[in-house]
């Protein structure tokens, strides 16, 4: 018994639910029998991965499907060990290198010459190149996506990249001009309604349209997201019924909650609250960035238009500081201290001049 | 097996002492060493005369017989008991009056031998004796009868002479004391044989034993009543046995020496030493570490001091108890606290099966300076052990280490003075590699294994004969604890951690410690010692030494406030360091109530980088910076703030920010790692002050780094200098010298500050003031003019801010000049085809370039180019971390200007020269006139600076140079040279040419193997 999610993850180009177009111009380029390494980008939940799956699939058959799971472990240099996992089939290699964090060049670098250097066995029946999938490219320090540019040079003749990340802003330009870039947006509200519709359906179950339409809107169109809630959904409560309450996801009621506690007092003890609530939505994995995101929109939704600039201002600010550093509550916490900062003088200017 | 029981007996003797209460104990220590121990020590020594008395003594008759029996030995017997006689007097009288009562009397001899004058005498010659028995041996006795007849002393006046005698034979002898007497040679009636001499000794001369034998043996003598006296010494010092006599000797001898200042004792010993404690009772630890030390030692009497102690461990512990400070009732009747409740039971706990206690190793730990090897020491010669010390300064390899161990803990020595049971203290074992470490571990746990074989048997009885389980109680101490290292110890090791000495007790110490030594010091200024060396006695102690030493004798709370020694460079834990940061010091700042900008201001200002530099000590100190920011992230917010606007903890979480991304970039490895990682240090201390200011409540520009306070504190006047006020302002609260660690807007104003400087053409120079210090001066000097008379100085730029500003001007006007040169011909690397402006350019450089001191050193890189690195590497100082790196000039060009850098200082070296003694100026002058500026400034310089330098190497210089010059050089340019000068001579020599290049008016040379001599056409006139 899998999730949703992955027991009705297409496996074939063909058998994808939208961007069939893109589908298409996929399955061409791969008919070709080679194609440019590709980077592939988009927003969380768009299909990124299963679209890669499904082109591997297309590529080399159903062998791609035959995983398993290798821990490597790669000195560097400095003798430093490092750990990592890899997904590999006979025709490709999956590796997330951020995963080293800053030692990811290495891994980088000794992972993708040890694939590409080693030459397909059967190159007459098979492809002639293997496939490196790295996800999270994004990830990837500056060092590491500089050593990438040569590799993916070297390499051509034995091995094509994959590269998958949420933005491209985030990969430097050499490797995106080295990339057929393939973006995968989000699927339309329409869209993830049919296909959770769909999926109901292959379950046995009858999803209502409204249902379908809110939790398409709630998952914000993410479609993993989606399929999850909608899981969730059926657990709750069966047979569905329209106005069924979704469940939120415990963090999303958490930073909430933290929001409105910013808002409702601006002391250094409530910061220290603070604190203590974004060490534990970190500590749960939540990334950084989506903390900021979820708290940067309660608070606007909280506080006077004349403030919204100036907060946006700085958390972009701080946003971007989270982006360099490394210890992301320092920032996190440095942006509600400056939004209570702002939040409290406004408040009393505002108390000020009612007073006068 | 004899021995060993009498050794044991005496064992037992101290055993019986150790029942007794331990201060009873302590009283008969100081009586009875003198007897056992000496006697002890004396007897083995003894050990040697006594085989030779008996064998001197069981051959009594003998000797006669012989004598009887032939008289051609007995000639030479004489002789050589003669000398031998005149030697070793003291040794045979001795044994002649006591030796032949046998071995009873021994003991005897030692009372008798302190009397005699010459006591080392005996001992010393045993050895050799020894050595000399071959060929004496038997002998002896007749001899000694001989001796006892007529005593030498009797004798020596007759025949020993100041001065060799006028007449007749005469023999040379030196005493011990490097006397030389001479003794007349009477003729024997029975002329020996000479050949018996060298028979006997293969050596000719009157003496037996051989000159070079009996140096030896004087020197030999000499020095072992050397070794003996400071074993004595040693002894005394060391075992603690008459503390009351020590310590009254120790007043005795600090009196003569302060009637007396030449007291070489008083010189060369550490007070810390001589003041250190020779008893349990004064001990200035904790009294509870102690006590719990050495009931712990105690545990380890059953097992060490043998089988009649088996009843004993109960009685011994309550004696002990009943004792010291009656131990037994506090531990019933006191409920300790938790820790210690755990550590009696520890000590009250089963022994194991070798009745060893559960934990063999003790662990001491604490700061340095408590006194915990001293503890150590002193418990260990209290409960009978002797010490066997190693510390950080023997090598402490593995191999050795566990050599040194076993050494210690299995064996025992047979011989000399020390049969006690060895105690081995492992000194500052936090320093020790964990190699050496698992090595104790390893012993510790071998006997564990072995336990477990042979548990079924008698216990006892496997301890006798198994050498290799461990039977002797080990010490370890440390300052750290918690050193990685030490972890799979901490879990085996009694662990005893030292608590700060009582002020109170130190104080008091001390100040006996001045009233023996005549120094007057009030309580409250030894406290305040106390206070700034944080209760470090060895501090203290050597404070006061020191200023014992410089002739101070009186000490009052000023001095030891103004003093700069007596602190430890010590890191602190990094919860010391939060506390630092996070709290004001106590210290109530002063305030000058009247002048509220000025007065109020300074004490404020003064006061904050004071304690910033306190902090900035601190935290570069700690070395953690990662956990210390950590630590300051977490703690910050908790501080009771007066913050209201939470602008102090904004700021606070943007240096968090900041520090965070440093870090991340220095972690990220770029190739300014090092560099950075210095700058963090500036980071942290910066960020640190921000956080105490914002946390530490008060006065509301606090909070705002200070920064309006300059602003106040500043008076702009000149309007057209509004841009290098606003941005000396910026500069000016910052004590940062780093600019890579400036934020972008300061930046932004360096440059600005920079560039009106470059336009304004002001600069700061450096120079030494009177006081040697170095400043930076503005040049030219316009703080003298814009500032209004009557107004108060404003505040100066720091030195390193001034250095920054000066610095960078010059590099940017370096800068500039080499963007110029670049854009204009970046390849010309021959000097000769700049033109004009470039050359002028180039000069401008070089001129920087060698007041700053700056110069390119060549190198050559792994891959085995070479390159050229300014030195100073100052570029990587003046780069902004956020920009791209600027662009390199080529090598070519490098080299260029290294060498017109080089030249150039050569010139100037030699102008300097000059300027001294005018009469070389003259040549270099004509030279120089020559030169027309205008068209060859560079070359014809570069020219003139290479003559010169063949000037003295021809004049100073010896044949080769000169053959090579004169064969491959000059004739070329004999050809232009002749055509200026007549001097110059074909064959005239090496002199000659060095003269004739010195004194002629146009010199050219060739530059052979240098790519860049291009050749050009040079008319005679231009050179004119």
């Amino acid at each position: 018994m899998s999730l949703w999610v992955d027991k009705y993850r297409p496996t074939s180009l063909a058998k994808l639910d939208y961007h069939k177009e893109q589908a298409n111009q996929l399955k061409n380029l791969v008919q070709c029998g080679d194609f440019p390494h590709l980077l592939v980008y988009g927003p969380s939940g768009a299909g990124k991965k299963t679209r890669i799956m499904c082109l591997l699939r297309e590529l080399y058959g159903a062998g791609v499907e035959k995983l398993r799971i290798e821990h490597q472990s790669i000195v560097a240099p400095s003798k430093k060990k490092i750990e990592i996992n890899t997904i590999a089939s006979n025709y490709h290699l999956e590796v997330n290198p951020s995963d080293a964090g800053n030692s990811d060049r290495v891994v980088i670098q000794e992972l993708i010459k040890t694939v590409a250097q080693s030459q397909q066995i059967q190159s007459s029946t098979q492809r002639e190149f293997k496939v490196v999938l790295l996800t999270e490219v994004d990830r990837l320090t500056k060092d590491a996506q500089h050593a990438l540019r040569r590799t993916m040079e070297k390499y051509m003749a034995t091995c094509r990249l994959i590269l998958c990340c949420n933005s491209t802003s985030k990969v430097i330009s050499p490797i995106r001009s080295r990339c057929l870039a393939v973006r995968v947006p989000l699927p339309s509200t329409e869209e993830v309604c049919s296909v959770l519709v769909g999926v109901c359906k292959k379950e046995g179950l009858n999803l209502p349209t409204e249902l379908a339409r809110q939790i398409a809107e709630k998952s914000g169109r993410n479609l993993r997201k989606a399929l999850l809630m909608c899981e969730a959904c059926r657990v709750q409560q069966y047979p569905f019924s329209a106005d069924q309450d979704i469940p939120e996801t415990d963090w999303e009621v958490y930073l909430r909650e933290t929001a409105n506690a910013i808002v409702n007092q601006q002391s250094p003890q409530r910061l220290l609250e603070v604190r203590a609530r974004l060490y534990e939505l970190l500590t749960h994995c939540i990334p950084a960035e989506i903390i900021m995101k979820g708290l940067v929109s309660e608070l606007l939704s909280n506080c006077d238009g004349h403030l919204k600039p100036e907060v946006a201002q700085m958390a972009a600010y701080y946003e971007h500081r989270l982006q360099l550093g490394s210890k992301a509550i320092y920032h996190l916490e440095a942006f509600v201290a400056k939004f209570m900062a702002i939040y409290k003088k406004f408040m009393e200017d505002g108390l000020d001049n009612f007073m006068f | 097996m004899d021995e060993y029981d009498e050794m044991y007996g005496i064992e037992d003797d101290f055993e019986q002492q150790f029942a007794d209460e331990l201060e009873v104990m302590a009283e008969m220590e100081r009586e009875s060493p003198r007897n056992v121990k000496v006697s002890e020590l004396r007897s083995k020594k003894q050990t040697f005369e006594e085989a030779l008395t008996s064998a001197d003594s069981a051959l009594p008759d003998a000797p006669e017989r012989e004598e009887d029996e032939s008289l051609t030995p007995k000639a030479k017997k004489r002789k050589q008991d003669v000398v031998k006689k005149l030697h070793f007097e003291a040794a045979h009288d001795e044994d002649d009056e006591d030796g032949d009562d046998g071995n009873d009397g021994n003991d005897d001899i030692t009372p008798q031998k302190s009397e005699r004058t010459r006591s080392g005498f005996s001992l010393s010659l045993s050895p050799d004796r020894s050595v000399a028995t071959g060929p004496l041996g038997v002998l002896d006795i007749s001899g000694l009868e001989v001796l006892q007849e007529s005593p030498k002393r009797a004798a020596a006046p007759h025949h020993a002479l100041k001065r060799p005698p006028a007449s007749g034979d005469f023999i040379t002898v030196t005493d011990c004391t490097g006397n030389r007497v001479y003794l007349r040679k009477n003729q024997d009636q029975q002329t020996p044989d000479p050949r018996f001499f060298r028979n006997s000794q293969n050596a000719l001369g009157l003496l037996a034993v051989p000159v070079e034998v009996l140096k030896e043996q004087v020197s030999e003598r000499r020095h072992r009543q050397l070794v003996e006296e400071s074993q004595r010494l040693t002894e005394l010092l060391n075992s603690g046995i008459d503390p009351e006599l020590l310590v009254d000797e120790v007043p005795e001898d600090t009196e003569d020496e302060n009637s007396n200042a030449s007291d070489e004792s008083s010189a060369s010993r550490l007070w810390v030493d001589r003041f250190a404690p020779q008893h349990y009772m004064e001990l200035l630890s904790d009294d509870f570490t102690n006590r719990c030390l050495l009931k712990w030692l105690k545990l380890w009497d059953s097992v060490v001091f043998g089988r009649e102690r088996k009843p004993r461990p109960p009685t011994a512990e309550s004696r002990a108890n009943s004792t010291s400070a009656q131990n037994q009732n506090q531990n019933q009747n006191q409920r300790f606290k938790t820790k210690s409740q755990i550590t009696e039971e520890i000590l009250e706990a089963e022994l194991d099966q070798y009745k060893r206690p559960k934990l063999k190793v003790a662990l001491l730990s604490g700061p340095p300076g408590l006194g915990k090897t001293t503890l150590a020491h002193i418990i260990a010669k209290h409960a009978g052990y002797n010490v066997v010390e190693i510390n950080a300064s023997d090598d402490r390899s593995a191999e050795l280490f566990q050599k040194r161990i076993d050494t210690a803990t299995q064996m025992k020595s047979v011989l000399g003075a020390n049969e006690k049971p060895n105690c081995l203290i492992i000194d500052e074992i936090d320093g020790a590699p964990a190699a050496a470490i698992s090595v104790l571990l390893a012993t510790l746990n071998r006997k564990d294994s072995r336990e477990g074989e042979d548990s079924t048997s008698n216990p006892l009885k496997k301890k006798k004969k198994k050498e290799s389980v461990l039977l002797r109680p080990i010490i370890c101490i440390c300052n750290d604890l918690y050193t990685p290292a030490l972890r799979p110890l901490r879990q085996q090791a009694f662990l005893l951690t030292f608590p700060p000495t009582q002020q109170s007790r130190l104080t008091q110490r001390l100040a006996e410690i001045t009233r023996r030594q005549g120094m007057k010091a009030d309580t409250g200024s030894l406290m305040a010692l106390c206070e700034k060396t944080d209760n470090d006695i060895r501090a203290c102690i050597n404070t006061l030494q020191f200023l014992h030493g410089r002739g101070q004798r009186q000490l009052d709370q000023r001095v030891v406030n103004s003093m700069s020694i007596g602190l430890k460079d010590q890191n602190k834990g990094l919860f010391s360091v939060w506390q630092e940061i996070f709290q004001l010091p106590r210290l109530k700042r002063k305030r000058i109530g009247g002048d509220p900008f000025g007065g109020f201001e300074e004490a404020g200002l003064k006061d904050r980088s004071q304690r910033l530099q306190h902090i900035l000590h601190l935290a570069s100190s700690s070395g953690e910076h990662e956990k210390l920011t950590q630590g300051l992230y977490d703690n910050f917010l908790s501080m009771k703030l007066k913050d209201p606007s939470l602008t102090g903890v904004c700021s606070g979480l943007d240096w968090l920010c900041f520090s965070d991304l440093v870090n991340e970039k220095r972690i990220g490895g770029d190739p300014f790692g090092g560099f950075e990682e210095a700058g963090l240090k500036d980071r942290s201390q910066r960020l640190q002050h921000i956080l105490h200011l914002a946390s530490s409540s008060g006065e509301h520009e606090k909070l705002t780094q200070g920064l309006y306070d300059n602003f106040l504190s500043m008076k702009l006047k000149d309007p057209s200098l509004t841009g290098v006020c606003s941005g000396l302002d910026w500069l000016c609260f910052s004590d940062l010298v780093n600019p890579q660690l400036y934020s972008t807007r300061e930046k932004q104003q360096l440059c600005e500050l920079i560039d009106t400087m470059i336009n304004y053409n002001l600069t700061y120079r450096q120079e030494r003031t009177a006081e040697g210090q170095y400043t930076y001066i503005l040049e030219p000097n316009i703080e003298d003019v814009v500032q209004f008379p009557g107004l108060p100085p404003r505040r100066q730029l720091t030195y390193q801010v001034k250095q920054l500003i000066a610095r960078e001007t010059e590099l940017e006007r370096m800068r500039r000049v080499e963007r110029a040169q670049q854009r204009h011909n970046p390849q010309k690397v021959n000097p000769q085809l700049y033109s004009t402006r470039e050359k002028q350019q180039l000069c401008e450089l070089i001129d920087t370039m060698i007041n700053y001191n700056l110069t390119y050193r060549q190198e050559r890189t792994a891959e085995g180019q070479y390159t050229y690195i300014l030195e100073p590497n100052i570029e990587d100082v003046v780069r902004f971390p956020g920009l791209p790196p600027r662009r390199q000039l080529t090598y070519q060009v490098k080299q260029l200007i290294a060498r017109e850098t080089e030249l150039e200082r050569m010139r100037r070296v030699e102008r300097a020269q000059q300027r001294h003694n005018p009469q070389k100026m003259e040549k270099v002058e004509e030279v120089k006139e020559v030169k027309k500026p205008q068209a060859k400034k560079q070359t014809s310089r570069n020219h003139q600076q290479r003559l010169e330098n063949i000037v003295k190497e021809a004049v100073v210089e010896s044949k080769p140079e000169m053959d090579f010059f004169g064969r491959t050089v000059v004739p070329k340019e004999k050809l232009a040279a002749n055509s200026e000068t007549d001097e110059d001579g074909k064959s005239s020599g090496n002199l000659q040419i060095g003269k004739a290049v010195g004194n002629s008016d146009v010199w050219f040379r060739f530059n052979e193997g240098v790519s860049n001599a291009v050749r050009r056409n040079v008319y005679i006139r231009e050179l004119l």
